[in-house]
């Protein structure tokens, strides 16, 4: 156990030193998404609320989450391609040390994607602060688990070349599906019922509700909880086969 | 001679192709060991089954009088494998791959430091210790690749394609690289180079569709051949005299 402990420890740390170092991910994870939060709120705030800052802090944090699939995934898919997992394995780490500090090393950046996208939003307009960010800083940590367990999965079945193209639909459905960008108001019910019952939305809603006020429990906050875990915990699952077997076939 | 590794029987089938087919050998502590054979010759497969990465179909092999079967862990902690691939943390420094290997290795720091000394030593690591992986020529990332499989000292060391891609000034200086390791572990080689078996191997084994064909000292395969060098040997051997 405790050779496992540090096994992921030392794992964790050099997993979060790959992507630290790699300046893309720095600028897609938190470069553009606060570019993204500035300019849109400069220039729509006040034409639609959609893009008030308590509505637009909490959507740029989960939508910059989803930059993390991304990430994880071309590291496992770089690790898998250039045999360094398998000689990790030779070295008697477990699939599971593995997974633990792919997620674990992420933990980090995301930390920072909150308070960045939070802060800056509130410099811009004070009127966010309050105790509630706090519990939406948290709540986005719960969100950030599905687009961690979303990386392993790609990362696990795509290749080097092939996880930027696959982990671009992850990042456009965060981006159309969560409603973010426009009122969804317009769309057909169909379209609504499509969005509620994917994750995307549901990950937005969670930490904007918590953010803005929780009116009705179930409805704003338990539904898209449950949503959101039901589908990191699936996405879990699947990753971890993946991964395995990847490891096996390698 | 003590016995490191002694295969019966080993078979790996995937779906309809027979990757190798009942391999029985035995490979001696200290040795150098060359795995000779076109592409799909089972080499690679022959060392991941070694190494406990492949399961076989059938068969067993043991390696130290471990099972490949029974005894996964105990022959992890004694093997180590550079795969064709350069296995290496490619966003850290030399120095860090080297500290990052050893402690999951399980070295504490006073071995860490003696092992890492060792090692800059026979690889000439001291100008390059603090450059980044991924800004190292080919054959430093190679040489890399192979000195992280030394830091758990392993007494049997897989080399698969040690030198694939490599400049001839590369390559050589990889030669040089293993030679000094000669005697020190016991050596399983991969290659497609065949001057690269004659200069390093203490014996010789030829795959060809799974199957060993021969295995013997290069004189001993000269002396089956009547050539005079490794590449024709092989040839004669690879293509049943055909192409001699």
């Amino acid at each position: 156990m405790k050779k496992s402990l540090s096994r992921i420890i030392i794992l964790t740390k050099r997993d979060f030193k790959e992507i630290l170092r790699d300046p893309l991910s720095l600028i897609f994870t938190l470069g553009m998404p606060l570019f993204m939060e500035i300019l849109f709120y400069l220039i729509f705030h006040k034409l639609t609320p959609q893009f008030e800052m308590k509505y637009l802090a909490p959507g740029i944090v989960v939508f910059a989450q989803s930059f993390i699939a991304l990430f994880v995934g071309l590291l496992i898919a770089i690790d898998r391609s250039t045999s360094f997992l398998t000689r990790l394995y030779v070295s008697n780490a477990k699939s599971y040390e593995f997974i633990f500090s792919y997620a674990l090393s992420m933990i980090p950046i995301i930390f920072v994607q909150s308070l960045l996208f939070f802060l800056v939003g509130g410099i811009i307009d004070s009127s966010i602060f309050s105790i509630n960010m706090i519990f939406a800083i948290l709540i986005s940590l719960v969100t950030s688990l599905l687009f961690i367990a979303i990386g392993i999965l790609l990362g696990s079945l795509c290749n080097e070349k092939s996880i930027g193209g696959i982990s671009s639909i992850v990042i456009a459905g965060q981006s159309v599906l969560s409603g973010m960008w426009f009122p969804i108001e317009g769309l057909s019910e169909g379209m609504i019922t499509f969005m509620n019952i994917l994750p995307f939305r549901n990950a937005t809603k969670l930490v904007q509700n918590t953010m803005n006020g929780i009116n009705d429990v179930y409805k704003d906050f338990l539904i898209p909880l449950i949503i959101v875990i039901a589908y990191t915990i699936v996405s879990f699952i699947l990753a971890i086969v993946a991964f395995k077997r990847k490891m096996k076939s390698n | 001679m003590i016995t490191a590794i002694k295969i019966n029987d080993l078979t790996k089938n995937y779906k309809d192709v027979t990757a190798v087919d009942r391999l029985n050998l035995e490979i001696y502590e200290g040795e150098l060991f060359s795995l000779l054979g076109i592409n799909g010759a089972g080499k690679t497969t022959t060392i991941k089954m070694l190494a406990t990465l492949v399961k076989p179909t059938s068969g067993d092999a043991k390696v130290f009088d471990y099972s490949i079967l029974k005894d996964e862990e105990r022959i992890k902690e004694i093997i180590d494998i550079s795969m064709q691939e350069t296995a290496i943390a490619r966003k850290l420094t030399v120095e860090e791959n080297i500290e990052f290997y050893g402690k999951l290795s399980g070295l504490d720091k006073l071995e860490l430091n003696k092992t890492k000394k060792a090692i800059y030593e026979t690889f000439g690591f001291d100008k390059i210790a603090k450059k980044q992986a991924s800004k190292l020529s080919g054959g430093w990332q190679r040489k890399l690749s192979i000195a992280l499989a030394l830091i758990s000292k392993p007494k049997i060391l897989f080399l698969d394609e040690p030198t694939l891609g490599l400049d001839v000034i590369a390559r050589k200086e990889l030669w040089k690289t293993i030679n000094e390791l000669k005697g020190k572990m016991t050596i399983i080689l991969t290659t497609h180079y065949m001057e690269e078996a004659e200069a390093l191997s203490d014996r010789i084994g030829i795959m060809k569709d799974g199957k060993l064909l021969f295995v013997g000292t290069k004189d001993e395969l000269f002396s089956k051949t009547s050539k005079t060098n490794v590449e024709d040997s092989f040839i004669e051997i690879v293509s049943g005299g055909e192409l001699a």
